[in-house]
């Protein structure tokens, strides 16, 4: 009895359970940071999302079938400031940006761009006019990748990439 | 087919000068305590009994001579003797029983339906007993069956070796009955686990592997029989209280309440009955507040039970009504969903947007049915039920509800034509409907018939049969699905009645796409679900040969059985794009008959009593291999929700009228979950330690349970939280 009651106490011990994951946690596989938003809330957002780009998207659709996560989460935007991490596979990035969704459905199609607005992405630290790259390791998380989330600068997909008629 | 019926009736039923009389007795141990639920049976035959609380049994139409009379119970040595019966009398025997904590259960309701001869069936049987069901001092019916190796609860959806994983709801590859009716929801096909209060429940049987050769769809991966309790000789009455808490969460930063979460219960029975008629009323209420934020539950129920018996015919009509009213955690809340406090994930938590998200769920359920021993060789047995549920799901978005009926009609003919063959025969029709906001309104009509028979030759038991089933929805074309069943068992130590055997069947299953998964209609996962009407059912061809030893040492017992499963047109949900009028594609979800998969492995059980009659122990493993395909696809993967390694401990020690005990269940991390990229797909292996006491003195026990002691954190399916540790003590007063 009382070695069956250790070796469960054993067997529960090693397995550890979920725990508590702050962001930017060290098990983290993927990137995090802090946003500071700015500007006027439209009153149609849904949420704020950060989607990574291991290349630079060309079309809408390269916009929505190569963003990781897929489905990205939301990050707090009523706060001047919120931490956000994302999940990632290890990659190099070359665009790490903020997405502004408005009120709807995504249909994980081209289509969804009507939905969407850049709101801000991470600058090249050296030449801030630029996208900066960040690379994720099969390790604890980059972090510090941080960037200005403008809500009266919201710009839509045809800024970046090209989109064919829909 | 007048004058077959004719002549079958000639050469089974007895003429009226054929000399019978009255076996009746007590069944009792060597303490001279009464033993309850002990089967008694005329060997060749088909007359039964099972005995009272007061270890009293009584078996009419028994033939004259000498009567071959068999005795068993859980927990005890068979009894095997031959009486002396003349024509017209009544004879008193007194059985006494030796403790054997080795010992097999004797075969009960599930094995109903096959033909057999008192001994195990050929195919993985598990018994939760009266006393498993009392000892862990229970709160609801599935936490009885989730402590069966090789079976996992998955969120109230029960996984037997890896048939069922999780299909949200919409379905299960597992067949319920209550007392042999089957149980399962007329318009999603899932089962209602607090349509009785746990109370009502005397035992369970678990019949591992495809049933459909008996029981038809949704016996795809296995049965679960659930027996009521009787209603006894004179006048009795139980009450049962219950009471206590949940943990807090172990890290604070997950701390969502200030106070503690309580759980309580209260069920009252009572019956009454004699030689002829007896009836049993109960009802019981259940308030939990649940170990999660918004996770309230309240629970009432009320059951009746009645019975009439007459020199050969017993009636049994029976009912049971719960309303639920239950708050929804829909799924824990990710960053930005709620008061995250800085963290990822919030698992006790859930997102602010869902805040008084609620289901208003009813369900009730009237069955008769009624058996006659027109001689000893030859019975029959009929069956009517109705159950209905109810349900509104109330949400913020937009409230959903649905109505579904299950009606069903049943004959079945039991046949011993001569000592060395058994044979079971029936009909069966089903009539379901749904009416519903995102299932619509329709019906489905199935039509079966069956036919088992089990042949003795020497030492060895053969059983075959099949069971061909007609389905139709909304009156349409009907769709036939033939399910064949062999099986057979070897005695390997003939030494002992209670030897060794190998057993070894393989049996076709098929699962019919229940209304909800045809026809639904809503919002998942942020996308449109759609209907998708011409469903196939799922079918799957299952082999098993498994062994169970003799007692070795006089202390131990192995049963180990390999498993194999090879499934066709699963029904999965998946992700489609589809393109509207206006050329706009969609992605949308579907369920679809897409998927191929193997589902082998081993089960393995040991049980010891390395002190009898004070320490008995269980140990209980299951290997699970799936390979899943999709159709039009090489690749493989595994099936989603099925965790390669499932270990189950179990100790109890018994000293004078106190005992301990404890169970550990573990589960390892399943290697995939459906819609992997569109959840959260954290997930960790399961870790359940359970510890319970209890004291029993004249009519009163206490227990006390403890489950989840180490307060492990997990979850079994994405973004759900299972459940944390909870203590209660429950006090049983029984007269």
């Amino acid at each position: 009895m009382r070695k069956i009651v250790l070796l469960a106490l054993v067997i529960a011990g090693c397995g550890g359970g979920l725990q508590p994951e702050p962001i930017c946690a060290p098990s983290l596989v993927g990137l995090c940071g802090t946003l500071r938003f700015q500007g006027a809330i439209p009153d149609s957002t849904d949420n704020v999302f950060i989607a990574a780009y291991a290349t630079v998207p060309q079309t809408c659709n390269d916009l929505i079938a190569n963003r990781r996560p897929l489905i990205p989460g939301s990050v707090p935007y009523t706060d001047s400031v919120a931490d956000y991490s994302v999940e990632l596979a290890p990659d190099t990035y070359h665009w790490v940006v903020a997405v502004w969704k408005k009120l709807g459905s995504l249909t994980l199609t081209p289509a969804d761009t009507a939905l969407l607005r850049v709101a801000g992405y991470y600058r090249d630290p050296a030449d801030t006019t630029q996208r900066g790259a960040v690379t994720v390791p099969n390790g604890p998380a980059p972090g510090d990748i941080n960037f200005v989330v403008d809500f009266d600068n919201l710009r839509p997909a045809t800024d970046f990439v090209t989109c064919t008629a829909q | 087919m007048h004058r077959t019926v004719a002549a079958l009736l000639l050469i089974l039923a007895p003429s009226q000068a054929d000399a019978q009389g009255i076996v009746r007795g007590t069944v009792r141990d060597k303490d001279g305590s009464p033993i309850a639920s002990a089967s008694v049976s005329v060997r060749g035959t088909t007359l039964a009994a099972r005995t009272d609380p007061a270890g009293r049994f009584r078996i009419t139409l028994v033939p004259a001579g000498r009567v071959h009379l068999y005795a068993a119970a859980i927990g005890h040595a068979v009894a095997d003797t031959v009486i002396s019966l003349t024509g017209g009398d009544s004879t008193i025997v007194d059985l006494v029983l030796a403790a054997e904590p080795l010992a097999l259960p004797p075969v009960d309701v599930i094995s109903s339906r096959v033909p057999h001869f008192g001994e195990r069936p050929s195919t993985s049987v598990a018994d939760v007993t009266t006393q498993d069901i009392d000892r862990r001092a229970l709160n609801t019916v599935d936490e009885a069956i989730e402590h069966v190796s090789g079976v996992q609860m998955i969120n109230g959806q029960t996984n037997i070796r890896g048939s069922t994983g999780y299909v949200q709801g919409l379905n299960s590859r597992v067949l319920m009955t209550v007392d042999g009716i089957p149980m399962n929801q007329g318009d999603r096909g899932g089962i209602n686990w607090d349509l009785l209060g746990v109370d009502e429940i005397e035992s369970a049987q678990v019949l591992k592997g495809a049933g459909s050769s008996l029981y038809g769809s949704a016996a795809f991966g296995g049965v679960i029989n659930v027996t009521t309790r009787d209603v006894p000789n004179g006048l009795h009455t139980r009450l049962r209280l219950s009471g206590g808490g949940y943990g807090n969460p172990p890290h604070d930063i997950w701390r969502f309440r200030d106070q503690q979460g309580v759980i309580g219960s209260g069920d009252l029975a009572a019956s009454y009955g004699d030689d002829v008629i007896g009836g049993r009323i109960s009802g019981g209420y259940r308030h939990s507040d649940g170990y999660r934020e918004q996770d309230q539950e309240d629970h009432l129920h009320f059951a009746a039970k009645a019975r009439w018996n007459t020199a050969n015919t017993r009636v049994d009509v029976s009912g049971a009504w719960a309303d639920d009213r239950y708050d929804v955690p829909l799924a824990w809340c990710n960053r930005g969903e709620c008061a995250d406090s800085g963290q990822v994930y919030q698992p006790f938590r859930m997102d602010t947007s869902e805040y008084g998200a609620r289901t208003d769920s009813k369900k009730s359920y009237v069955a008769a049915q009624a058996r006659t021993t027109l001689s000893p060789r030859f019975a029959w047995s009929a069956r009517g039920s109705w159950f209905h549920t109810d349900f509104t799901d109330v949400r913020h978005t937009m409230s959903e509800y649905g109505i579904g009926n299950r009606f069903g009609l049943a004959g079945q003919i039991e046949a011993r034509p001569d000592s060395t063959r058994a044979v079971v025969v029936g009909l069966e029709g089903t009539f379901s409907d749904v009416t519903s906001d995102i299932f619509g309104k329709h019906s489905q009509s199935e039509f079966a018939a069956y036919g088992q028979s089990e042949q003795r030759a020497g030492a060895l038991r053969v059983s075959g049969g099949a069971r061909v089933d007609f389905l139709a929805v909304d009156g349409g074309s009907l769709t036939a699905v033939v399910s064949p069943r062999i099986g057979l068992t070897i005695p390997t130590d003939t030494r002992a009645r209670d030897g060794g055997m190998l057993r070894a069947s393989v049996g076709r299953g098929f699962r019919a796409p229940s209304m909800a998964e045809r026809f639904v209609h809503t919002f998942a996962l942020g996308f449109e679900v759609i209907p998708n009407p011409t469903l196939r059912p799922e079918t799957a061809w299952s082999f098993e040969i498994g062994h169970t030893s003799a007692p070795l040492f006089h202390k131990l017992r192995l049963d180990a059985a390999l498993f194999w499963t090879e499934a066709r047109e699963l029904i999965e949900p998946q992700i489609i794009q589809v393109v509207d009028s206006t050329g706009t594609p969609h992605i949308e979800i579907q369920l679809q008959n897409v998927v191929r998969a193997r589902i082998a492995g081993i089960d393995a059980n040991v049980i010891a009593a390395p002190i009898p009659g004070h320490l008995t122990t269980t140990l209980g493993y299951t290997y699970l291999s799936t390979r899943r395909q999709l159709a039009g696809d090489t690749t493989t993967g595994p099936l989603a929700f099925r965790p390669p390694h499932q270990l189950t401990l179990s100790a109890d020690y018994a000293f004078g009228v106190a005992s301990v005990g404890a169970d550990f269940r573990f589960a390892s991390r399943p290697e995939s979950i459906e819609l992997e990229a569109f959840v959260d797909s954290r997930r960790v292996p399961v870790n359940v330690l359970d510890l319970r006491a209890s004291w029993t003195r004249g009519p009163v026990e206490l227990r006390l349970l403890a489950t989840n002691v180490l307060n492990y954190v997990y979850n079994l399916v994405p973004e759900t939280l299972a459940p944390v540790r909870t203590v209660t003590v429950t006090a049983v007063w029984s007269h």
